[in-house]
C-alpha cells in the first residue's frame, strides 16, 4: 500500500508530498523524500523499553514505573526544566505547558540552541515574512545569509525557493537571482549568482553598511566594511532594489555568529527599509520539523514564544535568564524532562555538565547521546509516521501529520499525559 | 539611620526571587515582620528568614532613613530593591540579576560584582559597583522601547554586552571596558566607557556615547571633528545613520574602519 | 434554572426593562424550569449574553503580535489557580484570557475577524483553547486568486461554489474581504487606490469583486452577509471610498432576513481631509447615508486611548502605518489569498489625529438612528482591547462622561467632529442592541442575543438597577457593573459569579456549510487541481481544516440546494 501526501517529520520544510510505501504495517519504502528525511522515516535503532538508572546503569522496567519515577522527580524539584519539544506535534506541547505549569517549571524548546535570537530579534522589529508558496510564486530574487539548504534542507529550493517555478515565476531558476552570504563557500554559495564572502561576527557591520547604500547614503560608507570592497555592496543593494520580489532566507551563519540577535535585528529593519522601494520578505530557515510549532503553541498559551518560566504560577519570560541553556550553564536546574531532542549533543559543554549532575528524564523515540545522561528513559512512538498531530512549516503554516504504521509504543502526548496525572496526584496528597 | 542586616543561611543553587528586599518595603515593619516577608526559591515561596538571616534595628522607619547591608553570598538573589524610591541598599559581595528593577530613586552600593539587567528600566537614584556588571546594564524589557529613564550607574569595573540597551534618559558610566553594542538604540540618554566596546551607538537616535579606549565603529557613522574631553582627544561621529540618528559617539582609538 | 426578578432587557422580543423571570433548561431558553436551581437577580439588569461580531482573537496574525511583543504580554499577567490558567497580555490575551475576560464582560460569543483558508487551522487550534464562549472565524475571500479569476469571467455560480468550498476548507462562518484587490497587489509591494482601481495582473476591480462577492453570498443564502473592510481604509478623505462602495451595492438585494453589506470598523472608514494637517470626521455624512439605506450595517471600531495592535489582512496599510509612526512592523502574504499585517501602536489623547479618531466612532454609534444598524466593536485590538467595552458603554450613556474626556482630549476632536453637539444617550435598550440583539441578527444566529423561547441559555446580569441609576450622571458606575458581572450564564451554567469565572466550558465553533450543485462543484475542484498542482506550496489532500480541529462544532446549513 503507497500512503499518499505524507509529511516529512525532519526539517523545517515540512513537505507534505511523500509518498511512504507500507507492507504488513512496516514501512518498505519512501519516495520523493530527501536522504534526510527517508532515512527518518524509514526508522532507525529504537529504544526498546522504558528505563532507569540503577546503580549507575539503565535496566528496563515498566512504563508505569517511568512515569511514577518522572512525576516525582518534577514534584521534588524547585527548578524542574522542560526542554526540547522540537520534534514532535503541537498536542504533545500543549500538554507539556500544562506539566510545566502544573510544577511550576520552565519550559523551552531547542529554539533556545537554533533561532531563539531570530525571536528576539522579532521582539525589536517584527517580521516582514510570507508563506513559502509566495515566494515561489513571485520572488525573482533570493538570498541566502548564514544558511546553507544544500546540505539542511535539501528540498527547500527545489519546492519553495531558488530553483522552484510558479505563476510569476515560470522560469524557475532561470529567471531568478541568487545571492549567498556567508563566512565559507558553500554548496549553496558555489550555485549563487552573486557570493559575498564575509568575515565571521561582521554581518552587523555588513547589513548596515547596505541599509546605508539602499537608503542612498553610500557615499558616507567606508571603501572597505569588515574586509568587504564597498562596490560589492553596491552592487548586492542594486540587486535588492531592483528585484520586483526580493526575500531573505537566513540561517543559524547569521545567529550564531557575534552579534546575534541584533544581526537578525538588523536584517529585519533592512528588509523593512527595502520594503520602501520593492517587495521584499524574510525568514528564518528553521531547523527542526516543528520547532516553529513549539514557538506558535507557546504564544498562544503563554503569551510568550519559548523560555517561560512558571516559578511562580504566571508565566514569565526572559532569554537569558530563563533560557535552557542559561539555567543549565548556571547549574540552577535541578531536574531536567528532555522531550523530543538530544541537548547531550547540541548544547555548549558547560550546559551540558549542568545536565549531568541533576535527574534527566527522555522522551524519545530513539536513544542519542542524551540517552547517557538520562535517569529515566520513556521509548516514545516517532510523530508523523506512528502518530498524527500538527505540526508548523518555517513560515508559521499549520499542517496536519499523518500516521503512517501503528507503534507499539505510546504517544508523546499520552506519555506526558500519564506524567501529568501522577503529578497531580501527588499535589493532591500533599 | 535604620540599619537591617540580611545574611544568607547558605549559599544558593536555585535563584532567589527577592524584590520585597527594599528600604519601601521594609520601612513599615518590624524586624519581626520583616523575618515573615515571602520571597521565592524558584517554584517554592518562603520566608525571609527561612533563607536569610535578619538582624538589625527592630522599629519601623521612614524608607528614606533606611539602610539594607546585605553581607554573603547574593550572587543568585534576584531583583533586589526593584522599584525602590528611597532609602540604601549596601552589599558587601556579589549581587545577582536585576538588581534595582525600576528604581526610582535611594541608592545601591554594591562592592562585588552585579549580574545581569542591572538597572533595568531604572527611572532615578543611583547604583554604584565596585566590581564588574553583567549583560543589559541599564537596558529594557524584552520588546519595550525604553531602558533606563532616569537616573545614574557607576560601574567602576568592566561591563557585558548591551550596555544601556534602548537607553531613554539618565547616565551610564563604565571605567572599564564595555562589550558588544553599548548604547544600542540609545534614545537620549549618556554613556561613558572609560576602556574598550564593540560597535557602540547601534541605530542610536539621539544622546551620546563616549568611548575613551578603543572601539569599532559602525560604517553608518559619519566622522565629524576631533574634540577634546578632559584631556583626551577623541574622535566625533555622527549616527547611527541607518535611521537617520542624531546621535554623538566620540572614541579616542578607532579601529580601522574597513578591517 | 430560573432567573428571579431581573430587570430584563430583551430587544430582539420586545421586552424593555420587564421585571420578569427567564427559564433555562437544557441549555436553552425554556417556559418553565424545574430542575431548582434559581439565580437572584432582584433589582438587577439582565441581558442576553454579549455578541462581538468582530474581533481579532485567534490565528496568525493574533499569535504574531503575541510573538513581536513580550512587553504587551507582561501586562495584564495573572498566575494561574486551582481553576484558571494563567493570564498575560492586554492587546494581545493568550487563548486563556480571552475567554475568561469577555465571561466577565458577560460575552458569550465572540467572532475572530479574518482568517485565510490556508492559515485557519492554526485559527481552529487557537478557537479551541479560548474557554467559555462560542466562536467562530470569518474566512478571507477578498484577495484569492480563484475568486478574481471567477469575478473576471463573471461566473458568479462558480464563485458560489468556490465560497462553499472555502468556508469548508476553513471551517469559516462568513465572507470576509478587506481591501479587495490591495491585498494581491501588495504581493508585489502595490496597491490599489479607488474600488475602480484594477488589480496588477487580474484584470479585476475592487468594485467587481465585491459586487460579485456580494451576489454569490446571497445565492448561497448564508447566514451573515459580506463582511468588508474598505479600500483605502485608514487614510484621510476615505469617506468618499466608502460612500462610492456602498453605492456601488444598492442594487443587489439580500436572499434572507439580514442587512446585504456589513461595513466593519466603520471608523476607519470615515475620515474627512487631503492628508493628515486637515484630516477630519465625516461621521455625519456616513450616518445620514445609514439613516436613508437600511439595508447595510456597520460597527464602530471605537478607539481606546492607550496601547493597541494593529492586525489586519489590509497589509499595505499597516507598511504605511509603521513607517509613518516608526514602529514594529510584521507583514505576512499568504500565498494566493491574502497578506496581513501587524503594527503595535500607542493612540494619544494628545494627538490631534487619535483624538478625532474617537470622536468619529461615537459619532457613528449616535448619529445612526437606528441602533440595529451600528454594532459596538473596538475591532479588537486595533481601535484597542475589548476589555474596555465598557467604557465605550459608558460614553454612548452619558453626554457629560464624552464632555469631561473631550475636555482632556486634543483640541481638534471638538473642531473637526460633530461630537460636542450631540445630545443622544443611549438607553439601556439600545445598549442591548448593538452589544447583543444587532450583532446576533447581523451575524445571522437566531438562538443567540436574545432570550425567547429556544434561544441559548446565555445571560449576563449586571449589578445595576436601572430604575434608579441614572446612567448619564452615574457613569462611573455602569462602566463598573459592566466590567464585571454579577452573573455570566453560558448555556444555562454559571460561568462567572460576582466579576469572577467560576467555570471553564469548552464553547462551541460555528461554521456554514453551504451545499452547491455538484457541476458547479467540480468546476471548482478542476481549478483547484491545477493551483495546487502549479502554485500552491502544499499538497490539496493536506489543505482542508480536519474535524480533529473544530471539537464541538455547531454546523449552520446554508445553500442554493
Amino acid at each position: 500500500m503507497i500512503v499518499e501526501d505524507v509529511l516529512c517529520p525532519f526539517c523545517g520544510c515540512l513537505c507534505d508530498d511523500i509518498k511512504v510505501e507500507v507492507e504488513d504495517d512496516k514501512i518498505v519504502g519512501v519516495k520523493r523524500a530527501c536522504r534526510l528525511g527517508s532515512s527518518k522515516i524509514l526508522g532507525h535503532e529504537r529504544t526498546k523499553a522504558p528505563m532507569v538508572r540503577v546503580d549507575g546503569e539503565l535496566v528496563e522496567t515498566t512504563y508505569e514505573e517511568a512515569y511514577d519515577r518522572t512525576a516525582r522527580i518534577l514534584k521534588g524539584a524547585k527548578r524542574p526544566l522542560l526542554y526540547g519539544w522540537c520534534s514532535t506535534v503541537c498536542e504533545t506541547h500543549k500538554k507539556g505547558i500544562l506539566l510545566a505549569e502544573e510544577v511550576g517549571g520552565v519550559i523551552d524548546s531547542t529554539a533556545t540552541v537554533c533561532h531563539g535570537p531570530s525571536i528576539i530579534g522579532i521582539e525589536e522589529k517584527g517580521l516582514a515574512g510570507s508563506t513559502l508558496g509566495q515566494i515561489k510564486n513571485r520572488a525573482d530574487l533570493i538570498v541566502f545569509w548564514g544558511a546553507n539548504p544544500a546540505e539542511a534542507h535539501p528540498r527547500h529550493t527545489m519546492r519553495y525557493s531558488s530553483n522552484s517555478s510558479g505563476m510569476f515565476t515560470p522560469e524557475g531558476r532561470r529567471g531568478r537571482k541568487v545571492i549567498v552570504v556567508d563566512v565559507r563557500e558553500t554548496r549553496t554559495a558555489k550555485n549563487a549568482d552573486k557570493f559575498l564572502l564575509i568575515r565571521p561576527g561582521t554581518d552587523y557591520e555588513v547589513i548596515s553598511a547596505l541599509r546605508m547604500i539602499v537608503a542612498d547614503k553610500g557615499d558616507l560608507v567606508p571603501d572597505y566594511v569588515a574586509g568587504v570592497a564597498k562596490a560589492d555592496l553596491e552592487e548586492v543593494a542594486g540587486i535588492m532594489k531592483a528585484a520586483k520580489f526580493g526575500a531573505l532566507l537566513f540561517g543559524l551563519g547569521m545567529t550564531h555568529s557575534r552579534g546575534r540577535y541584533k544581526n537578525v535585528d538588523n536584517a529585519l529593519s533592512l528588509v523593512a527599509d527595502l520594503n520602501g522601494f520593492t517587495k521584499f520578505v524574510v525568514m528564518a530557515m528553521r531547523g527542526h520539523y516543528n520547532v516553529a510549532g513549539f514557538g506558535q503553541v507557546s504564544a498562544w498559551e503563554t503569551g510568550f514564544p519559548m523560555s517561560v518560566d512558571f516559578s511562580r504560577g504566571a508565566p514569565y519570560f526572559n532569554p537569558g535568564e530563563t533560557a535552557a541553556c542559561d539555567l543549565l550553564a548556571r547549574k540552577e536546574a535541578d531536574a531536567m524532562m528532555v522531550v523530543a531532542a538530544d541537548p547531550a549533543s547540541n548544547f555548549p559543554r558547560m550546559t551540558v555538565e549542568g545536565m549531568a549532575e541533576i535527574p534527566v528524564i527522555q522522551i524519545d523515540p530513539f536513544p542519542n547521546p542524551t540517552t547517557l545522561l538520562a535517569d529515566v528513559v520513556i521509548p516514545s512512538a516517532v510523530c508523523g509516521v506512528e502518530a498524527e498531530g500538527t505540526a508548523y512549516r518555517m513560515d508559521g503554516l499549520s499542517l496536519r501529520m499523518k500516521k503512517v504504521v501503528d507503534s507499539p509504543y505510546p504517544t508523546d502526548e499520552e506519555i506526558i499525559q500519564n506524567i501529568l496525572d501522577r503529578v497531580r496526584r501527588l499535589g493532591d496528597d500533599n | 539611620m535604620r540599619e537591617i542586616r540580611v545574611v544568607p543561611r547558605r549559599d544558593f543553587r536555585v535563584p532567589v526571587e527577592a524584590e520585597k528586599i527594599s528600604p519601601d518595603i521594609f520601612a513599615p515593619l518590624t524586624i519581626e515582620e520583616i523575618r515573615k516577608v515571602e520571597v521565592w526559591e524558584g517554584n517554592r515561596k518562603q520566608a525571609l528568614i527561612d533563607l536569610f538571616e535578619i538582624s538589625g534595628d527592630g522599629d519601623p522607619a521612614k524608607p528614606e532613613e533606611v539602610l539594607i547591608k546585605l553581607d554573603g553570598n547574593f550572587s543568585r538573589v534576584k531583583r533586589v530593591g526593584e522599584k525602590m524610591t528611597c532609602g540604601r541598599i549596601g552589599a558587601l559581595g556579589d549581587i545577582g540579576m536585576h538588581a534595582g528593577n525600576g528604581m526610582a530613586g535611594g541608592e545601591i552600593a554594591i562592592k562585588g560584582s552585579a549580574g545581569d539587567w542591572l538597572g533595568r528600566e531604572m527611572r532615578g537614584g543611583k547604583i554604584t559597583v565596585r566590581g564588574d556588571a553583567g549583560d543589559y546594564v541599564g537596558a529594557g524589557y524584552r520588546g519595550e522601547a525604553c531602558g533606563m529613564r532616569g537616573g545614574e550607574i557607576l560601574i567602576e569595573g568592566s561591563a557585558g554586552d548591551y550596555l544601556g540597551e534602548h537607553l531613554c534618559g539618565g547616565t551610564i558610566t563604565v571605567l572599564g571596558n564595555a562589550g558588544d553594542f553599548p548604547g544600542i538604540a540609545n534614545r537620549g540618554g549618556v554613556i561613558v566607557i572609560g576602556g574598550d566596546a564593540h560597535l557602540p551607538g547601534a541605530e542610536m537616535a539621539s544622546g551620546t556615547i563616549t568611548v575613551r579606549g578603543r572601539a569599532r565603529v559602525l560604517p553608518s557613522y559619519q566622522y565629524q571633528e576631533t574634540v577634546e574631553i578632559d584631556g583626551l582627544s577623541l574622535k566625533k561621529f555622527l549616527g547611527d545613520l541607518v535611521d537617520n540618528g542624531k546621535g554623538e559617539l566620540r572614541v579616542a582609538s578607532v579601529e580601522e574602519r574597513g578591517a | 434554572m430560573i432567573i428571579k426578578g431581573g430587570f430584563v432587557y430583551d430587544p430582539a422580543n420586545g421586552v424593555y426593562g420587564e421585571e420578569m423571570d427567564i427559564s433555562i433548561e437544557g441549555g436553552k431558553v425554556v417556559e418553565e424550569s424545574r430542575d431548582g436551581k434559581e439565580i437572584d437577580a432582584l433589582g438587577m439588569l439582565v441581558m442576553p449574553g454579549g455578541v462581538d461580531a468582530h474581533a481579532h482573537i485567534a490565528g496568525a496574525k493574533v499569535n504574531c503580535g503575541r510573538i513581536m511583543r513580550p512587553e504587551d504580554g507582561r501586562r495584564g499577567i495573572e498566575p494561574k489557580t486551582k481553576l484558571l490558567r494563567p493570564q498575560t497580555g492586554y492587546t494581545v490575551p493568550n487563548c486563556y484570557a480571552v475567554g475568561y475576560r469577555y465571561a466577565r464582560l458577560g460575552y458569550t460569543c465572540a467572532f475572530e475577524a479574518a482568517t485565510p483558508i490556508l492559515e485557519s487551522r492554526h485559527t481552529h487550534e487557537e478557537l479551541e483553547e479560548i474557554p467559555i464562549i462560542d466562536k467562530g472565524a470569518l474566512t478571507l475571500f477578498g484577495n484569492n486568486w480563484e475568486v478574481l479569476e471567477c469575478v473576471r469571467d463573471g461566473d458568479l455560480d462558480k464563485l458560489a461554489a468556490f465560497i462553499s468550498w472555502g468556508l469548508s476548507a476553513s471551517r469559516g462562518y462568513g465572507v470576509k474581504v478587506v481591501n479587495p484587490g490591495g491585498g494581491e497587489a501588495w504581493g508585489f509591494g502595490g496597491n490599489v487606490k479607488g474600488i475602480d482601481d484594477p488589480v496588477p495582473n487580474f484584470g479585476v476591480t475592487p468594485r467587481e469583486i465585491i459586487r460579485g462577492l456580494m451576489k454569490a453570498n446571497e445565492i448561497l443564502r448564508l447566514p451573515h452577509s459580506v463582511h468588508l473592510h474598505t479600500n483605502n481604509l485608514g487614510k484621510p478623505g476615505n469617506y468618499e471610498t466608502t460612500l462610492a462602495t456602498l453605492k456601488a451595492v444598492e442594487d443587489i438585494a439580500a436572499t434572507r432576513d439580514r442587512q446585504v453589506l456589513h461595513v466593519t470598523h466603520m471608523q476607519f472608514s470615515a475620515y474627512g481631509g487631503t492628508g493628515w494637517r486637515d484630516f477630519e470626521s465625516k461621521a455625519p455624512e456616513i450616518a445620514d447615508y445609514f439613516n436613508s439605506h437600511a439595508q447595510f450595517t456597520m460597527d464602530m471600531g471605537q478607539l481606546i486611548f492607550g496601547s493597541a495592535t494593529t492586525m489586519t489582512a489590509d497589509a499595505p496599510l499597516e507598511y504605511g502605518n509603521a513607517r509613518l509612526l516608526h514602529a514594529k512592523w510584521s507583514n505576512h502574504d499568504i500565498e494566493l489569498e491574502e497578506s496581513s499585517g501587524v503594527v503595535p501602536l500607542v493612540y494619544g489623547r494628545k494627538m490631534p489625529i487619535n483624538a478625532i479618531q474617537w470622536a468619529i466612532g461615537l459619532e457613528l454609534a449616535l448619529l445612526t438612528k437606528n441602533p440595529w444598524q451600528v454594532i459596538m466593536t473596538t475591532d479588537h485590538p486595533n481601535g484597542g482591547p475589548f476589555v474596555n467595552y465598557p467604557e465605550v458603554i459608558a460614553l454612548l450613556m452619558s453626554r457629560a462622561k464624552r464632555e469631561e474626556e473631550l475636555a482632556s482630549l486634543h483640541e481638534l476632536a471638538s473642531k473637526r467632529s460633530s461630537l460636542p453637539s450631540i445630545e443622544r444617550e443611549m438607553d439601556w435598550n439600545d445598549i442591548a442592541i448593538v452589544t447583543r440583539a444587532a450583532p446576533a441578527k447581523i451575524l445571522g444566529l437566531p438562538e443567540k442575543g436574545h432570550l425567547g423561547l429556544g434561544a441559548d441559555g446565555d445571560v449576563a446580569i449586571y449589578d445595576i438597577n436601572p430604575t434608579d441609576l441614572d446612567p448619564s450622571k452615574d457613569h462611573s458606575k455602569v462602566k463598573e457593573a459592566f466590567a464585571k458581572a454579577k452573573y455570566t450564564i453560558k448555556g444555562g451554567e454559571v460561568v462567572v459569579r460576582d466579576g469572577e469565572v467560576v467555570a471553564v466550558p469548552q464553547g462551541r465553533t460555528y461554521w456554514v456549510d453551504a451545499s452547491v450543485p455538484e457541476d458547479q462543484a467540480a468546476k471548482v475542484k478542476a481549478d483547484l487541481v491545477e493551483k495546487f498542482a502549479k502554485y500552491y506550496s502544499i499538497q490539496m489532500s493536506n489543505y482542508m481544516v480536519q474535524d480533529a480541529y473544530v471539537t464541538h462544532p455547531r454546523v449552520v446549513k446554508a445553500g442554493v440546494i
